[in-house]
């Protein structure tokens, strides 16, 4: 999900606070690095005012700022209108304004961004839309959540044979206390039986990726594909399971890199994370 | 040279530059937030006590490079890789026939490549022809990002671009250094994407093609692409340094390369002055991968590999016998200056490297 589809955890009726609008926030990925903008510290500030003209609605202005003010423009305008969609999904929210900040096209994108114009409006001379853009990336992010899938089912037993043949059918969720909300397991059922039980986590975080990318479309069709988009043969389970090891790597790679660039640009920016 | 746990280690440093961004040389707003993103890759991988302050990085002169590399005699050679970004910066960045100065002054320690950009067409093949005829010049670096007027970058594998790649076929120019790095304008298209790699390479056998930064965040494409052409070399500008403080995402990155290309096919760059030499070379060669790291990916980290990766992987694509080169840089001005002639001399060892 690169954001597109906001999980509606906030947003609707939740009352507009600071702490609601980084959960909301929270869903907007950094295309590339398949995490939060959150948690990879982006977020400035974010202030909510009345809505002079409106009787009951806010505005909530989102500052952010990227580890390079030359990050991809392409990246930075989805994860400027993702951010925009997530706070504009609150109810009582009356205008939501992005304000990126120290990027070489930051004029460009905020304009568009708010202005909800389109990025070929603000980029006549790009190549291409979007999508494309988006694709790539998704396909990308769904390489690298295989890997953890199909690392947390190796670790519970299951074969490779059992795991290329796998459906959605076969899973079921099993909800734990709300206390232990982040312990989620997922059965796996074998042959029509329970088989083992698994952490949730990552094999959701797969096939929503998976979904999104368009690889995966219904219940009783293998969980799990080549780069291309095909069922596994078990002969190509090894090779694939390399390739998205490496398709992690890469991410985990960069990750740590615009972990340190982030910091080093803030400190010298003076810029603190918002709270 | 210096000696490592007994052994003699022999540092050709792959990727090193001269750069002036002082204030008098930014041309554009894009050359000031171009140092200045350099300067947070310096700070963000660079120990506390090893960091330059912004004034001295903004311009340093020959002086403080050849101590930065002889000074504690950690680097034996330096291959200097042009990059001139002259819509960035008046007289450019870091540009050829500045460093040719710098290797003319210390001509056994420095290698210098060319350059040349398709889209400058004739007077780009005529620079290409000047640079081999005037420093005999065994590689290139392309930057095939680079804004020109219009075009927003350009492609190895496009027409024009393998004119010029014939062209260093036909005059000997052996190592084309791709700069594949971040993802960052043009706008939406990657112009860092690695994908044009995999036609070159296959269409230019006798050439080597030296991926700079191992294509992060294209790991994955670069592993895949270089598992396939044989000629296809990963150079570590970048990654090295992550082993200083995330060694254990620098042991994924090593495992990846040595699983998918092998020990030979790696080259060190320190990204001289994004990162020194003198601390990464030892940060280098005391990294490890884990056990674990050793069992997933099956590959051998040990002395041996990363003496080949410090410099008998380069010592290999730019023709240097490592033991005639010894004897040549006993006797130059460099080891004279700074009194380095006992570590190229044949007595046992060599200088210890403080610890």
């Amino acid at each position: 999900m690169s954001g597109a589809d906001t999980t509606p955890t906030a947003g609707g009726a939740t009352p507009v606070t600071t702490t609601a609008i980084r959960t909301a926030l929270d869903s907007v990925l950094d295309p590339e690095l398949d995490e939060s903008i959150v948690a990879l510290g982006y977020i400035d500030e974010i202030v909510i005012s009345r809505d002079e003209a409106g009787e009951t609605g806010v505005n909530v202005r989102v500052s952010f700022t990227l580890p390079t003010a030359w990050c991809s423009p392409a990246f930075a305008w989805m994860m400027a209108s993702d951010a925009k969609e997530a706070v504009e999904a609150f109810d009582a929210v009356s205008a939501a304004e992005i304000d990126l900040r120290d990027h070489m096209h930051e004029t460009e994108i905020n304009t568009g961004v708010n202005a909800g114009t389109p990025f070929a409006d603000a980029f006549p001379d790009a190549d291409g839309g979007l999508a494309a853009v988006r694709a790539t990336l998704d396909h990308k992010a769904r390489l690298a959540r295989q890997y953890d899938a199909v690392e947390a089912l190796l670790s519970v037993g299951l074969s490779p044979a059992q795991i290329i043949s796998l459906t959605p059918d076969e899973l079921e969720r099993v909800e734990e206390t709300a206390a232990d909300a982040g312990d989620d397991r997922i059965h796996i059922f074998v042959d029509d039986a329970f088989g083992v039980a698994v952490d949730a986590e990552p094999i959701e975080a797969y096939l929503e990726m998976a979904r999104e990318e368009g690889c995966l479309t219904g219940d009783d069709e293998p969980v799990f594909r080549m780069p291309e988009g095909d069922p596994i043969e078990e002969s190509m389970f090894e090779l694939l399971r390399r390739r998205t090891r490496s398709a992690k790597v890469n991410v985990n790679g960069q990750g740590t890199v615009c972990e340190a660039l982030n910091e080093s640009r803030r400190e010298m920016l003076g810029r603190t994370e918002a709270d | 040279m210096f000696t490592y746990e007994g052994e003699d280690i022999f540092v050709i440093d792959g990727h090193i530059h001269l750069w002036d961004a002082s204030e008098e040389n930014i041309k554009t707003r894009g050359g000031k937030q171009f140092i200045d993103c350099f300067y947070d890759y310096h700070t963000g991988f660079t120990p506390e006590d090893k960091q330059w302050s912004f004034e001295e990085y903004e311009q340093y002169d020959v002086d403080r490079l050849t101590d930065d590399f002889f000074g504690n005699g950690i680097v034996d050679m330096g291959i200097f890789q042009p990059t001139h970004l002259k819509e960035f910066y008046h007289e450019g960045f870091n540009t050829f026939d500045r460093l040719t100065e710098v290797k003319d002054q210390y001509p056994e320690r420095f290698i210098v490549n060319g350059r040349f950009d398709p889209r400058e067409g004739e007077d780009g093949m005529a620079e290409l022809e000047r640079q081999k005829e005037e420093h005999d010049i065994r590689g290139v670096k392309v930057y095939t990002a680079e804004w020109k007027d219009d075009s927003k970058g350009w492609r190895l594998d496009s027409d024009d671009s393998f004119e010029f790649l014939q062209k260093c076929s036909d005059l000997g120019i052996k190592n084309v250094h791709a700069h594949k790095g971040p993802t960052i304008r043009p706008l939406n298209k990657d112009a860092f994407s690695v994908e044009d790699v995999d036609l070159a390479a296959s269409s230019f056998p006798e050439l080597n093609f030296v991926v700079e930064h191992v294509g992060l965040p294209r790991l994955d494409d670069f592993c895949w692409i270089a598992a396939q052409e044989p000629n296809v070399y990963g150079g570590l500008a970048v990654a090295a340094p992550l082993a200083v403080h995330r060694p254990q995402k620098f042991g994924e990155i090593m495992g990846e390369l040595l699983f998918w290309l092998g020990e030979d096919r790696l080259l060190f760059g320190s990204d001289y002055a994004l990162w020194n030499p003198d601390w990464l070379v030892e940060t280098f060669l005391d990294s490890e991968l884990t056990p674990e790291q050793e069992a997933e990916y099956g590959v051998d980290f040990g002395l041996e590999t990363k003496k080949k990766i410090l410099g008998e992987n380069a010592a290999q694509l730019y023709g240097i016998d490592i033991d005639q080169k010894k004897r040549d840089l006993e006797v130059d001005a460099v080891s004279e200056e700074y009194d380095l002639s006992a570590m190229y001399s044949n007595s046992p060892g060599g200088a210890v490297a403080d610890d």
